[in-house]
């Protein structure tokens, strides 16, 4: 009977999702709207591309952060892991010169940051936050070590492509966001191991009673969430055709908003990776509004603690209303 | 197990941290002078007031990650008062005040409405970052000069800093606190299990929310005497690398980060430890960019280590 419960995607919850999903569209509208008529270029199909090549590191890193929260997990470390694994990209393509090399070296990086969240968090049982919060000081500490607290230029055709190609206004990576989401979908829809992390993300030790190895699940989730921080990497040198220790600061910090405005739930085992691209839209035209409208950056610091805040307190509230 | 190797293996941060001052010493025989030595308790007690004021939310099983910026915000709530007034005392005040007020906002929406403890101490941490920056004009420092600074950030008393006396009152009132009341039981038992703590008819909520308003006020005391040490304020000073070393203090003393365990010596130790190595890092010239590296792959070690014990602990207990 269990096994029925925890293995069957979340369509039961469907109906509240997909209000929600309706009432995230409506925002999106409203906030285009207001920000269209604060400032006339908004509409611009320029400004669309720039705004949402702004946002498709968000949209990576927020993919990756779903799969996490649903497994009840937190990742604090993908900001300061972006930057890593894009220095370590950019080193390894100015040492060897060739594209292959620094994406997959960016790409392995990556992944080595989330396998040692993984190991620690599923394998150790240790509380994601303490394990991401020490691996958020380690991958920042050797970005700056590997970039010597400096910038590092980048003019490797190949390698900026991605980040920094555009097909008439449109950017080449907007289209690639498009298909790691359909990909992500695929794997976390169709896939054992999407039930597998609904499963560790309801109830770990149901889970583990039922051999279902979610520690297992954890570290996999956690190396997934590295990779795309390293594909994230590769974008963010793209698109300024640099390297900068210091990229991806506070990354983290939008993508578990953007994920939580998604309607997926902070417990875990509730939530869909349709819901975390309706919250990465709204909250990415929120901060690039703020951005576009000159915003005193400690002003979009308050409102972005308000924002994460505001959307939790309004979950609560609302399940709370459903439930009684 | 042997009793060299248990006495070991619960005192181990105390040989770990005596044998780092031993190399330190090889290396370079000034790190052991009175003057370093000195040098050092000043450091560290900032960290310290941050240490003891997450180790109490980190027995009851939770984290508040708003205590270093909350710092920063204090600091220069603080050198905003005085910059308009000239005087401390409306200063001080207003810290206690805003700190215990924010303390108070944590623990309300951690214990009355459930939310997990990461999430809101993330917002306020944003929050009070947000703040620190839009109270004071941009790019603008403001000195603190004055008896009252000078007596906190540099005056000494028989040889010792009256600011690390401060710290050590305080570590001698938490272990009292922590140790032979009911409120330090209370903590444990909230960590170790909330229903259980409920059913035995504490008051979990308010323990919370007093948990809460100790390590804001901790941090309160951080940010001012922070600010006394450099004598002057700004926004973006760097508040998480006090909550790192402050958190790095107590993981490193062996506080279960699972909620439960914990001692106030065990804490007290970790932070020794951290002040020698911050202090060995910069009198061996290591590079700023390492200082980081070090931090997170002592804080992933010392999580390690502190699992392995805990295991070899229960195997031992069955």
């Amino acid at each position: 009977m269990s096994t029925a419960q925890i293995s069957t995607p979340p369509k039961l919850q469907l109906d509240g999702l997909m209000l929600r999903y309706a009432v995230l569209v409506g925002l999106i509208a409203a906030a285009s709207i207001g920000f269209g008529i604060a400032n006339e270029n908004f509409y611009s199909l320029t400004n669309l591309g720039i705004l949402l090549r702004s946002i498709s590191v968000l949209f990576l890193v927020s993919m990756g952060m779903t799969f996490v929260m649903l497994t009840g997990g937190i990742d604090l470390s993908v900001g300061s892991n972006v930057a890593f694994s894009g220095g370590v990209g950019v080193v390894a393509l100015t040492t060897t010169g060739s594209a292959t090399a620094g994406f997959v070296a960016a790409l392995l990086a990556g992944m080595a940051i989330g396998w040692v969240n993984g190991f620690f968090i599923g394998r150790l049982r240790l509380s994601a936050f303490m394990v991401t919060l020490a691996t958020f000081a380690l991958a920042r500490g050797l970005a700056l070590v590997i970039y010597g607290a400096d910038s590092i230029n980048v003019d490797n055709g190949a390698f900026l492509w991605l980040g920094g190609t555009s097909w008439g206004n449109l950017p080449v990576v907007i289209p690639f966001v498009a298909m790691v989401f359909i990909a992500l979908s695929v794997v976390l829809y169709r896939t054992v191991f999407g039930r597998e992390v609904y499963a560790t993300g309801s109830n770990f030790n149901t889970a583990f009673v039922l051999g279902r190895r979610p520690e297992r699940t954890l570290i996999w989730v956690y190396i997934l969430t590295g990779f795309l921080a390293g594909l994230s990497a590769i974008i963010t040198v793209g698109r300024v055709s640099s390297g900068q220790p210091w990229t991806g600061l506070y990354l983290e910090f939008d993508a578990i908003t953007a994920v939580i405005l998604g309607g997926t739930a902070l417990a875990g085992g509730r939530g869909r990776l349709l819901g975390t691209i309706l919250g990465v839209l709204l909250y990415g035209i929120i901060i690039n509004g703020l951005v576009l409208t000159g915003t005193n950056p400690f002003l979009q610091s308050l409102i972005k603690g308000l924002i994460l805040l505001g959307v939790v307190l309004l979950d609560t509230f609302t399940q709370k209303g459903r439930a009684t | 197990m042997t009793g060299a190797a248990k006495l070991l293996r619960e005192y181990n941060i105390v040989f770990v941290t005596i044998g780092l001052c031993l190399v330190f010493f090889l290396i370079s025989p000034r790190f052991v002078s009175i003057d370093n030595m000195s040098a050092i308790s000043r450091q560290i007690v900032p960290i310290g007031l941050i240490a003891l004021g997450q180790f109490f939310v980190v027995v009851s099983g939770n984290i508040d990650l708003s205590m270093g910026m909350g710092s920063v915000l204090f600091a220069i709530v603080l050198g905003v008062l005085f910059g308009a007034t000239g005087g401390v005392a409306l200063g001080i005040i207003a810290v206690i005040v805003c700190s215990l007020a924010l303390g108070f906002f944590n623990g309300a929406l951690v214990a009355k409405l459930k939310l997990p403890a990461f999430i809101v101490t993330l917002s306020t941490l944003f929050m009070a970052q947000g703040l620190s920056g839009l109270i004071i004009p941009r790019g603008q420092q403001i000195f603190l000069m004055g008896d009252f600074f000078r007596f906190v950030g540099a005056e000494k008393f028989l040889g010792v800093y009256w600011s690390f006396l401060f710290l050590a009152g305080l570590f001698a009132l938490a272990y009292v606190v922590y140790n032979h009341t009911r409120w330090g039981a209370y903590v444990i038992a909230i960590g170790n299990s909330e229903e259980n703590a409920k059913l035995a008819g504490i008051n979990v909520d308010r323990v919370k929310i007093g948990i809460f308003m100790f390590s804001a006020l901790c941090s309160g005391f951080a940010g001012i005497i922070l600010s006394s040490r450099m004598g002057f304020v700004q926004p973006g000073l760097d508040g998480n690398g006090l909550l790192l070393d402050g958190i790095a203090a107590i993981i490193i003393g062996g506080t279960l980060i699972l909620g439960g365990r914990g001692t106030i010596a065990g804490a007290f130790w970790g932070l020794l430890f951290i002040g020698v190595i911050n202090n060995a890092l910069n009198l061996l010239n290591v590079v700023d960019v390492w200082h980081q590296v070090f931090k997170g792959a002592v804080i992933l070690a010392a999580l390690g280590v502190n699992w392995w014990l805990w295991q070899s602990r229960q195997a031992e207990a069955q």
